[in-house]
């Protein structure tokens, strides 16, 4: 068990998702940034569809009574722990007993994902462990960790292997990239040309079920358009011109027309904006995105 | 990308992003999705059904099987055969269960009783689910009835409430915002993520409201 001595901004219990419910109108959710949170679980021994923790922002202090062994992956935030052991990023950690891990403010990006052996051991719900905050279920309690909380699990045993791991890495300078249309004719050049050379920054009105974008307004007609699924990383266009990128926990179906879509590859940037940030956009193949899609962190014994 | 319409009967399809296909489907969507669930296809990790459009959704770096192709190019019947189960749900209509129903009555120039009667003597069907967990659009609004989505979004309707959203009607499974016009309210549970059957109405199922 891991007892929550004080909770971060927004801790959610989080594994790879539920997919498999969109006729339901539920979204599959889930860890926004999955190859992060499989990685972490394979730090620690798990399977890679574990339960961990997803932490935005500013983050939690945990205790572990009867120890533990965790792993961080994501973005960095200051952290300590009682024992007064460095915590590093992508290695296995070895808890002792009663021992407090103590996570502060992120120091750039947004999110990052504590696993730890054995996965948080909440119940399922619609077969997975993920919360999904706008139904209020899954995860813990359907909610965000509150101080008090103890998590059950966390505790698995046997051989420790400390492990390390390479995160994939990505152009730090280039645009988000995206598969382009199809656009059917509701954007013109105009909007195209905005949407495809502007900037656009991220509001504060953004959450994991989407992120609003503020810059240089894409024109298209006003096309009616029938309700049609969606998936996350659609950017749709509403009246007003100013993007949406659809999140983890977006809705299923949409009547905006989109503009393009983010490719499954570059959601762990989605998963790092934070409000104010700016993103530009940059297309590329449909090809090469599915090639990239299904990428996992290299992991390697830790000499 | 897209395979070119070649028969009146094949489903013109596209890739949408590197992990989706959207498949006109027409008035066949719900035929054309039980025929692709029941194939069990391993690609795919979900499907979508929509207004007239069907969406699928690849597994990580999947992409169609020979099997998925010939089943896109297959004909495919207009309607699905079964009929989806009648449901009757219970409706306080207007009042503050309904705030909308008094402008939404006059702009149909019609008093409020007999909007209520239009809505409820008529059988509805579930096109499909989509907005909140369980949020069915239900296709069979009377055409005098209709009346376009609210120029601004309440920022919190109560779960239950009855609204209209164009030539839709839909329930609200739980409280948030929403920019339909809410005539009424029902007790029904539409969502409960516990149940065996977590939504209370599924596509194609048939809806008749009843005036509490």
């Amino acid at each position: 068990m891991i007892e929550v001595l004080r909770a971060g901004l927004c801790d959610l219990v989080m594994d790879l998702g539920r997919p498999g419910w969109g006729a339901l109108g539920v979204p599959a959710g889930g860890a926004a940034d999955p190859p992060a949170l499989a990685a972490a679980n394979r730090l620690v021994g798990n399977a890679l569809d574990a339960a961990g923790l997803e932490i935005t922002l500013s983050g939690p202090v945990l205790r572990f009574p009867l120890g533990g062994v965790a792993a961080l992956t994501g973005a960095r935030f200051a952290a300590t722990r009682s024992s007064g052991a460095a915590v590093g990023w992508n290695e296995t950690l070895l808890l002792a007993a009663g021992e407090t891990l103590t996570l502060g403010r992120v120091e750039s990006g947004c999110r990052c994902w504590l696993a730890v052996r054995g996965g948080l051991a909440v119940p399922p719900v619609m077969g997975s462990r993920s919360t999904f905050l706008p139904a209020s279920f899954g995860g813990f309690q359907g909610r965000a960790l509150q101080a008090g909380d103890v998590l059950p699990g966390g505790d698995g045993g046997g051989a420790v292997r400390r492990l390390r791991a390479q995160p994939l890495s990505f152009s730090e300078t280039g645009g988000v990239r995206v598969v382009a249309g199809p656009q059917s004719g509701q954007f013109d050049d105009t909007g195209l040309a905005a949407f495809f050379s502007g900037s656009y920054r991220v509001a504060a009105a953004s959450d994991r079920r989407g992120f609003r974008l503020r810059g240089v307004p894409v024109t298209h007609h006003r096309v009616e358009l029938p309700s049609q699924g969606v998936l996350p990383g659609a950017i749709q266009v509403p009246p007003d011109g100013q993007p949406i990128i659809l999140g983890w926990d977006g809705p299923v179906t949409g009547g905006y027309p989109v503009i393009a879509w983010v490719i499954t590859a570059d959601w762990p940037r989605l998963a790092q904006l934070r409000p104010n940030d700016t993103v530009r956009f940059a297309t590329i193949e449909t090809e090469a995105a599915r090639g990239l899609a299904a990428m996992q962190w290299m992991i390697e014994e830790w000499a | 990308m897209g395979k070119p319409k070649t028969g009146q009967h094949q489903a013109a399809w596209r890739w949408v992003s590197e992990r989706g296909v959207r498949v006109a489907t027409g008035e066949a969507t719900l035929a054309r999705y039980a025929a692709l669930v029941s194939l069990k296809l391993p690609e795919l990790e979900d499907m979508i059904p929509a207004d007239g459009s069907l969406l699928l959704v690849f597994r990580r770096g999947q992409t169609a099987s020979a099997e998925l192709l010939a089943a896109l190019a297959a004909s495919q019947a207009d309607a699905p055969t079964a009929r989806g189960k009648l449901h009757e749900i219970g409706v306080e209509y207007g009042g503050e269960a309904g705030p909308d129903l008094p402008a939404l009555a006059r702009r149909a120039g019609m008093d409020a009783a007999t909007y209520i009667s239009g809505h409820a003597t008529v059988e509805y069907s579930v096109a499909f689910l989509g907005f909140q967990p369980g949020f069915p659009y239900l296709r069979g609004l009377s055409p005098a009835l209709q009346a376009p989505r609210r120029a601004s979004p309440r920022v919190r309707v109560p779960a239950g409430s009855v609204a209209i959203g164009g030539d839709y009607c839909g329930i609200y499974p739980a409280g948030g915002p929403g920019g339909w016009h809410i005539i009424g309210r029902t007790d029904a549970v539409l969502f409960d993520p516990q149940r065996a059957a977590p939504a209370l109405l599924l596509p194609g199922d048939r809806v008749r409201f009843v005036p509490k």
